[in-house]
């Protein structure tokens, strides 16, 4: 999940606004909308997603294209999440054409910019859907000042990933993956191995990839401590809940010694070349895994605290509609929304990627229970939505994650106390939403 | 005598051979790691120990590489591109350092000063007023957008100032005697003696173009405005996986012009040094 860069183009945007302190007028997505003769309405959408994802995306709107005569969506990528935030954020200050739709990270914090539309506009009216067919963390993670801005699109989760043939060659059950803390660390010091004897360790038990900041929140929230507080106005992971997973994750480096230090960026490649034994990472990459290994691959939901569910923080992007005077232009533009987040639109997005169906009752769709048959692994993260929770977005998240994520290498590398490292954190990002306000 | 010491002179050569051999070596490590990757299926790339030489050779990447988006146009788009800077920067720069380093004017210095602090001010800093500059001009997502702000570069003015000023005095004196007029100098006589700064500053022009990614993101929307970079980005996915077999087939034949490029420079880089100096002029 690269929300830090987002989130950097995010906090950026921001900046940028506040500094110049002037009015937000709206802006006026318009070029390329007006209906032609045939009373064709053309669309423009931005989309963040590439490589095969995208043609996932590029393939449900062909679909659509090709089911709806009088809509057009044109479809252009533009970048990452940050990327396309950061052009966005550009459009809207240099009061640019902006596209109707488009698919980003962090969606709920254009808000209150004034230049989308809640999508609850659409989905309460006549043309509407039915909300509780989605998981309600989905809805919670497209809010922001108490309003639901965004169509949840492309979700996914964090999970274990495990090497099978490790496992068993470290005498531990393949079919019995860790699901507490406790039995990471065991299982981890199993793992752990110098297999050429030098006196280095060069296989190791554990590692997460590098988004740290998305992993230590969901132990965060796993032990009960809150991310931030209800009105936003400081953050509160520096509470003895949280101090003590902080504790939990630099014994795992300093005190168990199953994780190497500050080697986070290394993880995926590690892993892929069969040199770690237990990766937490997005269930995204889960096919592109599958096919990139060279042993047998396990996936199991995040590990808890003993006695206590798991708790996993969803991420990934979200669909907004940009305002338009047009109400025809509005319509057409939610009736792709529509499409693109439907059960079958879903369906295709879930079966050609790594992110999970939005639906509860996915699990019970005949051409999903199909697929999984021959992806079991799949089914992991969709079964562990149960647990499925919303951190909550906030402006100054992107300082957050940055935060928290120098907080774990600060303790990795000893250089701080669990404690002090919260604390520094904490008043960094206090500030930044003083700033802010 | 003689003998030890050619020896010696042998002894010599050898010894910068091998530190040559390893540097090139060394350097050239990323480049065929590149080709080898470019070649390998997904379950290959990550295999360890690394195998430098593919074990099934999946020529297959490039295929599906050049298809996965628009190469042809994006191609057109960076060569247009890149030359066109390339060649403005050459003309604005030589006339500039000109001025700056053979024509006495008031406020010369301070004009200079102002011109190479330009150079401290990074690109991010000028991002969000360039944008709107274009925005009025409305000139967002054409050639201009990516050709106009870059046809002049303080660096470079900076570059050919300095290799100016080394060139003798007294070619210009003759030249003037002869009835040979400032711009016809400039063309005739100190640009042919420039070669290796031109080579040079075309050189960086260029791969400053060709590479550049972040403007031309912001810049342009539409497909057949993009340029090459940025069809690159479309192979590196956001939470999922990269196909790297794919993305470095893209990568190598993206990097090709560079090298070509190079390689046609490099020759009047030779040459110019080779001919430098006072000799028949």
């Amino acid at each position: 999940m690269k929300r830090n860069l987002l989130l950097i183009g995010l906090v950026l945007g921001l900046a940028l606004l506040s500094a110049c302190g002037r009015e937000q007028s709206e802006p006026t997505p318009t070029a390329g909308a007006e209906p032609t003769e045939e009373q064709v309405i053309t669309l423009e959408f931005w989309y963040a997603l590439s490589g095969k994802t995208g043609e996932a995306v590029e393939a449900l709107v062909e679909q659509f294209n090709a089911s709806h005569p009088n809509i057009h969506v044109n479809a252009t990528y533009q970048g990452s999440y940050g990327e396309i935030m950061g052009k966005v954020w550009n459009a809207i200050y240099a009061e640019q054409t902006l596209p109707q739709v488009a698919h980003l990270g962090g969606a709920p914090l254009l808000g209150k910019t004034g230049a989308i539309v809640p999508i609850t506009d659409f989905t309460e009216g006549a043309n509407g859907i039915d909300r509780s067919q989605i998981y309600d963390a989905l809805w919670e993670y497209n809010s922001a000042g108490g309003q639901i801005w965004s169509m949840p699109f492309n979700n996914s989760v964090p999970v274990l990933y495990y090497n099978r043939d490790l496992f068993a060659a470290a005498g531990l059950d393949p079919d019995r993956p860790p699901t507490t803390w406790d039995e990471v660390i065991e299982y981890g010091q199993a793992l752990t191995q110098d297999t050429d004897g030098n006196g280095e360790v060069d296989q190791w038990g554990f590692n997460t990839h590098r988004d740290t900041h998305w992993y230590i929140s969901a132990m965060f929230l796993e032990n009960g401590a809150q991310i931030v507080n209800e009105e936003q106005t400081e953050v509160l992971y520096n509470s003895p809940e949280a101090v003590e997973m902080l504790q939990l994750w630099g014994d795992m480096v300093n005190k168990y010694q199953i994780m190497p230090p500050a080697q986070h960026k290394e993880a995926k490649g590690d892993f892929l070349a069969g040199k770690l034994g237990m990766l937490l990472r997005s269930c995204a990459g889960i096919p592109s895994a599958a096919e990139e290994v060279t042993f047998d691959l396990g996936v199991a939901p995040i590990p808890a605290i003993a006695g206590r569910d798991p708790v996993e923080p969803v991420g990934g992007g979200s669909l907004v509609i940009f305002r338009s005077d047009d109400q025809a232009i509005l319509d057409a533009a939610w009736e792709f929304v529509k499409f693109m987040t439907s059960p079958d639109g879903s369906l295709h997005l879930s079966t050609h990627s790594g992110y999970v169906p939005i639906y509860k009752d996915a699990l019970e769709w005949p051409d999903l229970q199909v697929y999984l048959e021959e992806h079991p692994l799949q089914r992991v993260p969709i079964e562990a939505l149960q647990y499925s929770y919303a951190i909550p977005v906030f402006p100054a998240l992107g300082t957050s994650d940055g935060a928290l994520r120098q907080a774990v290498e600060k303790v990795e590398l000893g250089a701080a106390t669990p404690q002090e490292a919260l604390n520094e954190a904490k008043a960094v990002v206090d500030k930044n939403i003083a700033e802010q306000q | 005598m003689l003998r030890s010491k050619r020896a010696r002179k042998t002894v010599f050569a050898i010894f910068w051979y091998i530190v040559l051999g390893i540097t090139a070596v060394a350097v050239m490590l990323p480049y065929i790691w590149m080709l080898s990757t470019s070649l390998k299926g997904s379950d290959e790339v990550f295999a360890y120990p690394p195998n430098w030489i593919p074990r099934t050779w999946r020529f297959q990447n490039y295929v599906e590489a050049w298809n996965a988006a628009p190469f042809g146009r994006y191609f057109l788009n960076s060569a247009v591109v890149a030359l066109a800077v390339t060649i403005g920067q050459l003309i604005t720069c030589s006339l500039a350092a000109f001025a700056f380093a053979r024509m006495e004017f008031k406020g010369k210095d301070v004009m200079f000063a102002l011109f190479l602090s330009t150079t401290m001010i990074s690109t991010q800093v000028t991002l969000v007023p360039s944008y709107l500059v274009l925005k009025t001009l409305r000139w967002l997502d054409t050639y201009q957008a990516l050709i106009v702000p870059f046809l002049a570069n303080a660096f470079g003015v900076f570059m050919m100032r300095q290799y100016f000023m080394t060139l003798p005095r007294e070619l210009e004196d003759a030249a003037k005697l002869d009835g040979c007029g400032r711009l016809r100098f400039l063309w005739q006589v100190l640009l042919p003696l420039s070669k290796p700064i031109v080579a040079s500053q075309a050189l960086f022009a260029f791969m400053g173009n060709w590479n550049s990614y972040l403007w031309p993101l912001i810049v342009t929307t539409s497909e057949h405005m993009r340029t090459l970079q940025i069809g690159l980005r479309y192979f590196v996915s956001q939470e999922g996986g990269t196909q790297w077999g794919i993305f470095m087939a893209a990568t190598v034949f993206v990097s090709v012009p560079i090298v070509l490029f190079y390689l046609f420079v490099q020759k009047s880089f030779v040459e110019g040094i080779a001919t430098t100096g006072l000799k028949g002029a």
